[in-house]
């Protein structure tokens, strides 16, 4: 009998995984600048400010991530801040919940330096009891950023004016951690930041810098979950920071001239987001799609498919390839189609071209679904 | 949908349809991709320069610079016309579908409209059962008692050429033994013929309310039987060796029976003659699409619900 399907054997089936990377460069005059603060949406409960490439208000908009301030209640200057204390702890506390967990008494654990929980003692040293959070939006980072792929870089002049800000500049970076990454977060793999000038000397020597004796372990980055937390003493001069800032001067994060310190306890979640938003020069990650792929291998054989259903295949019911019955018969085809075991067209896929098919010809079409 | 790029390398432009992904949804496992079959829709054969003067490679050099267009998601829009496999190469003639308008008065069209007229309640029915003389209308199908009319529809499979016989045997490989039909389910349902009309089973209605039944020989005798007819019969609308031939007839859904807004909506007015000579009707133009699930060959059959305004 004549057919027009051919059934897929186990063997024609197979699945297949494969990693996508997109590099995603985010300027810095984007983040701040470019559209005059249009392009920064603000909220009446001022727990974070989002940043989008193009005027929020615009549907062409897209939202790139959101930038937002937490300081625990173990934070050491705790006692001082007279500025949204409830919120930043609250952020503190939502954010640590996620990426951090509940320690064996079910409170919730402090997000930890370099991930080495059983280190015991609330300091500075071996916390972040304060952080700024940079949350990458999934547009963005899609599955996850890839492991050594980002890097941040501020302004690190101690002056808080343009232009001469950008010329002397930090960046932070996810150094080593293709084979150097913690898993025991419940939000993922995650690496540590680590600093390094990247323009002029901000940072004195080679002590803290990655690769040093001493490097700052400055954030963390949450590669599933996209997101990344800086430590804000990384702003910090480390003389005023008892050996925890790295930089040689404290950054000015506003026309006030405050140091982040400052900010911390005496302004809010809003101001110290465009206080360390105007300070970023540049971002850049690879971000990762997962795909799940099922080849369909459709093997056509040799005496398979060599005729035609098409309707000027033949005329007067003669097929027109044809001069007698002894030639061979010649088909194309352009559309391959996938089907139901109830005929139903699941699939399609089609060939920038048409194939030639006769007796003499086997074609394998490596059909690929993704999902 | 734009053309692919045939500037370089072959490419392959793979998507789910609708249908694929509202399955996916569904998530009961009805996503089972168990087979393939070959499309060449954009190929006209007709480009095919059989005796080509500068030889046989140039035979084809047309069809091959056939620009491609992109897959299209629409289930029902892809794969119109597929690739066969016959296990021989010798074979020279293939069978086709045609729609037999001279099997009786019963089976032909409306010679007013060319089409099949499918009246979609009793009003309609009476209407045009017959013309303003008293003499029975063609190609009206009663959609509310599709019993109480012998009008149907019948299409006739076969070689439809005069080279060969009507008396020799059909190879039995060309002979179609399963039709699908489909039918948009908004506007009517395939029933048998005869007086005690059944409904056919469905098979599958897809995302875009196309219902497609299944029709075999055999397993449904009351739609799909044998062509004995060997003979040069005038009735028989293939000239050739007959294969099978499959009957039917339109029962209208109970939204055209009993409202109007799928005829506004998808329709229009016309003026057709009936028993009271010109009536206006509100009307929906559309196509019954029949394909042989062996041989592949399809077959739009055009038709017009009808409902006396």
């Amino acid at each position: 009998m004549a057919t027009t399907y051919k059934n897929l054997s186990r063997q024609d089936v197979s699945n297949v995984k494969t990693r996508l990377h997109e590099a995603i460069p985010i300027t810095g005059s984007i983040v701040s600048g470019t559209y005059a603060e249009t392009n920064i949406k603000t909220y009446a409960h001022g727990m974070f400010q989002s940043v989008y490439d193009y005027p929020y208000l615009s549907s062409s908009a897209n939202h790139i991530f959101d930038i937002t301030v937490g300081a625990s209640t173990s934070w050491p200057s705790s006692s001082l801040v007279t500025e949204q204390k409830q919120k930043k702890s609250n952020i503190y506390n939502q954010m640590a919940q996620i990426l951090a967990g509940y320690d064996e008494t079910g409170s919730i654990r402090l997000i930890d330096r370099d991930g080495v929980f059983s280190t015991t003692g609330v300091t500075d040293v071996t916390k972040h009891t304060s952080l700024v959070y940079l949350n990458f939006a999934r547009l963005l980072n899609k599955d996850e950023i890839q492991k050594e792929s980002f890097s941040i870089e501020f302004a690190a002049s101690s002056g808080y004016t343009q232009p001469a800000k950008n010329s002397i500049r930090i960046k932070l970076f996810d150094s080593g951690a293709l084979s150097n990454y913690r898993i025991n977060s419940p939000a993922g793999e995650y690496g540590i930041l680590y600093l390094t000038n990247s323009a002029g000397s901000p940072v004195s020597g080679t002590t803290y810098q990655a690769g040093g004796a001493s490097a700052v372990q400055a954030g963390l980055i949450f590669y599933q979950a996209g997101v990344v937390a800086i430590n804000p003493y990384v702003f910090m001069a480390n003389a005023e920071t008892g050996s925890i800032g790295p930089l040689s001067a404290s950054m000015q994060l506003n026309s006030a001239g405050n140091t982040i310190s400052q900010l911390l306890t005496g302004s809010t979640i809003d101001q110290i987001a465009t206080g360390i938003r105007n300070r970023i020069y540049n971002i850049s990650f690879n971000n990762t799609t997962e795909l799940n792929s099922t080849i369909y291998f459709c093997r056509v054989n040799s005496g398979e498919f060599n005729y035609s259903s098409n309707p000027t295949y033949l005329s007067g019911s003669k097929i027109v390839v044809k001069n007698n019955a002894t030639d061979v018969p010649v088909s194309y085809f352009t559309t391959v189609g996938l089907y139901s075991s109830d005929n139903e067209l699941l699939a399609v896929a089609k060939l920038s071209e048409p194939l030639r098919k006769d007796p003499s010809i086997e074609h394998t079409i490596r059909v690929r679904l993704d999902y | 949908m734009a053309f692919l790029d045939n500037s370089g390398d072959i490419i392959l432009d793979a998507v789910l349809t609708d249908t694929g992904r509202m399955r996916l949804a569904r998530g009961d496992g009805s996503f089972k991709i168990v087979k393939f079959a070959l499309g060449d829709e954009e190929v006209n054969y007709g480009r095919f320069q059989l005796n080509h003067p500068s030889g046989s490679a140039y035979a084809d050099l047309e069809i091959l610079q056939t620009p491609i267009l992109e897959s299209f998601t629409n289930n029902s829009s892809t794969m119109q016309t597929k690739l066969i496999t016959i296990p021989r190469n010798n074979v020279l003639f293939l069978p086709i579908l045609k729609i037999n308008q001279v099997f009786s008065n019963a089976t032909a069209f409306n010679s007013e409209t060319n089409t099949f007229l499918i009246a979609t309640d009793t009003r309609t029915e009476t209407e045009f059962e017959v013309n303003s003389s008293g003499v029975s209308l063609n190609g009206i199908l009663f959609g509310e008692n599709p019993g109480s009319n012998g009008n149907y529809i019948r299409l006739d499979q076969g070689l439809d050429t005069t080279q060969i016989s009507p008396s020799r045997v059909l190879d039995p490989l060309l002979v179609e033994t399963n039709y699908m039909v489909e039918l948009d389910n908004r506007l009517g349902t395939i029933v048998s013929t005869g007086a005690n009309s059944r409904v056919a089973s469905l098979a599958y209605l897809d995302d875009d309310q196309i219902a497609t039944y299944s029709l075999a020989l055999g397993t449904d005798p009351l739609f799909v039987k044998d062509n004995p007819d060997t003979t040069t019969s005038t009735n028989q609308a293939i000239a050739g060796p007959r294969g099978t031939y499959l009957e039917f007839k339109v029962q209208g859904s109970l939204e055209l029976n009993t409202g109007t807004y799928l005829f506004d909506t998808l329709g229009t007015t016309e003026t057709l003659t009936g028993r009271n000579g010109s009536v206006s009707v509100r009307t929906i133009d559309s196509t019954i699409r029949v394909m042989g699930g062996s041989t592949g060959y399809r077959m739009d059959i055009p038709v017009k619900f009808i409902k006396k305004v």
